[in-house]
């Protein structure tokens, strides 16, 4: 049976790791190529890391950094960060990343994201879906002054065949007061691929909440594991005991 | 001396830092004269299958391997598209061939009731222990969209359960393949490489 995945994210800013509130006010958190170390040794199901600067100042992912990161684990990793062309993805990959994440190049050039897919296989692309409530309805966040639903915007990559989606909470992101449960199902209703919820957890009970009230097979978060003393183990104990697969 | 045949297609970074906590020597390499002189051969891979075996032919290396691999009996690892490309057919993207070592096809995950790609930790059944023995668990990582399907069972050496039992792994011979990721197991998977390459 296919397991819970729980998933360390890890933002940085360029120099070092960071934790937004509300995608604003990066706070300095530590090193990442520590932050791995640790993360392997606890045996973590997979990590994702993404320099979430690197679209809005112009910049490419360091690649050097990200080597060192890679180095350290013997599990999944997902990297994301400023990622324009093939040649990027395919420097990502050789150095041993496992999947790439791209958010601004999804919102601009649909046909990058199809190129990438028919290059790399569906399972090698995953797309940020960065949602905020707006009214009634959740519009993708971006500094591109583009308007688009949520819906929308995943009806769209779905039909560029992406592999799988990283649906974070702009809201709740760094809050630590919960999931946003309503933008996860909107999201897992109209979605075939994987889809992993982010933004809000910062207690255990989050966590079965959020697989009691979803069903989708994936958590991301930071917040939880950099300000309290709660490991991805106590999150897998805790949703093993609601019944959900883990990997102990 | 591992070779790990280097032809384009991303990951082979993974395999080789997995074979270097090992202390096992590789060299990651499309350099025939440096696979004829390996005692193993990785087929690692990630990306579409088409690509695969447009880049293994164009290299050459899909000849050279099927020389070393069949005729000259040469250890070998396939892992993820490594595994695949060693069937006979694909549909991926569409009906093209392999490289045909192992009699079977290769097609798409077809099931409406669960999210494809299989993508995750799963736990294998395994039916051939040759490299599963004293496994410290069975659970391995996953990411595909096809799975292999052979046309004799005898070759299957573990299955993995998503909705349906899928082929996870498979054993003829010299040749040894796994659908999911030793490289990115962890401790299992670490615990197959190192029952490969010390007993094959």
């Amino acid at each position: 049976m296919l397991k819970t995945r729980i998933i360390p994210i890890l933002t940085f800013n360029g120099f070092g790791l960071v934790k937004t509130k509300k995608f604003t006010n990066p706070r300095m958190v530590g090193n990442p190529v520590q932050a791995a170390k640790v993360y392997n040794s606890r045996g973590v199901d997979e990590l994702v890391f993404v320099d979430i600067f690197a679209s809005k100042q112009n910049r490419k992912i360091n690649l050097k950094l990200v080597g060192e990161v890679v180095k350290e684990c013997y599990m999944p990793v997902a990297i994301g960060g400023g990622i324009e062309t093939i040649k990027d993805i395919n420097d990502l990959l050789k150095i041993g990343a496992d999947k790439v994440v791209i958010k601004t190049q999804a919102l601009t050039n649909t046909n990058f994201i199809k190129e990438a897919v028919s290059f790399f296989g569906s399972q090698c692309i995953t797309i940020a879906v960065d949602g905020f409530k707006s009214g009634e309805s959740y519009k993708i966040k971006n500094d591109l002054g583009i308007d688009i639903d949520v819906e929308r915007f995943v009806n769209t990559m779905e039909e560029c065949q992406v592999g799988e989606f990283i649906v974070n909470s702009v809201d709740n992101d760094g809050m630590m007061g919960g999931f946003d449960i309503d933008l996860i199902n909107k999201v897992k209703a109209i979605s075939k691929v994987p889809v992993i919820a982010a933004g809000g957890g910062g207690e255990l009970k989050h966590y079965s909440d959020l697989f009691l009230q979803t069903s989708i097979g994936a958590v991301a978060s930071a917040s939880i594991f950099h300000f309290t003393q709660f490991t991805p183990h106590d999150i897998k104990v805790e949703i093993g005991s609601k019944g959900f697969p883990v990997r102990l | 001396m591992v070779a790990i045949i280097d032809y384009g297609m991303g990951n082979v970074a993974s395999v080789q830092k997995a074979l270097n906590f090992l202390k096992i020597d590789s060299c990651i390499t499309a350099d025939f004269d440096k696979i004829e002189s390996a005692t193993h051969i990785v087929l690692p891979g990630v990306g579409s299958f088409l690509q695969g075996m447009k880049n293994l032919k164009e290299s050459g290396l899909a000849d050279f391997l099927t020389e070393q691999v069949i005729d000259k009996k040469k250890k070998f690892l396939g892992v993820c598209l490594g595994m695949q490309l060693v069937a006979e057919t694909s549909e991926e993207p569409y009906q093209n061939s392999g490289l045909g070592w192992v009699k079977g096809k290769v097609v798409k995950i077809e099931d409406t009731e669960i999210s494809i790609p299989h993508m995750g930790w799963n736990n294998i059944t395994v039916c051939n222990d040759t490299f599963y023995k004293d496994l410290p668990s069975k659970d391995f990582y996953f990411i595909h969209s096809y799975h292999f399907v052979p046309t004799l069972p005898a070759v299957i050496a573990a299955t993995v359960n998503y909705g349906k039992d899928y082929v996870a792994s498979i054993q003829q011979d010299n040749i040894f393949a796994t659908q999911f990721h030793p490289e990115k197991s962890q401790l299992a998977g670490l615990n197959v490489l190192k029952s490969f390459f010390n007993n094959a």
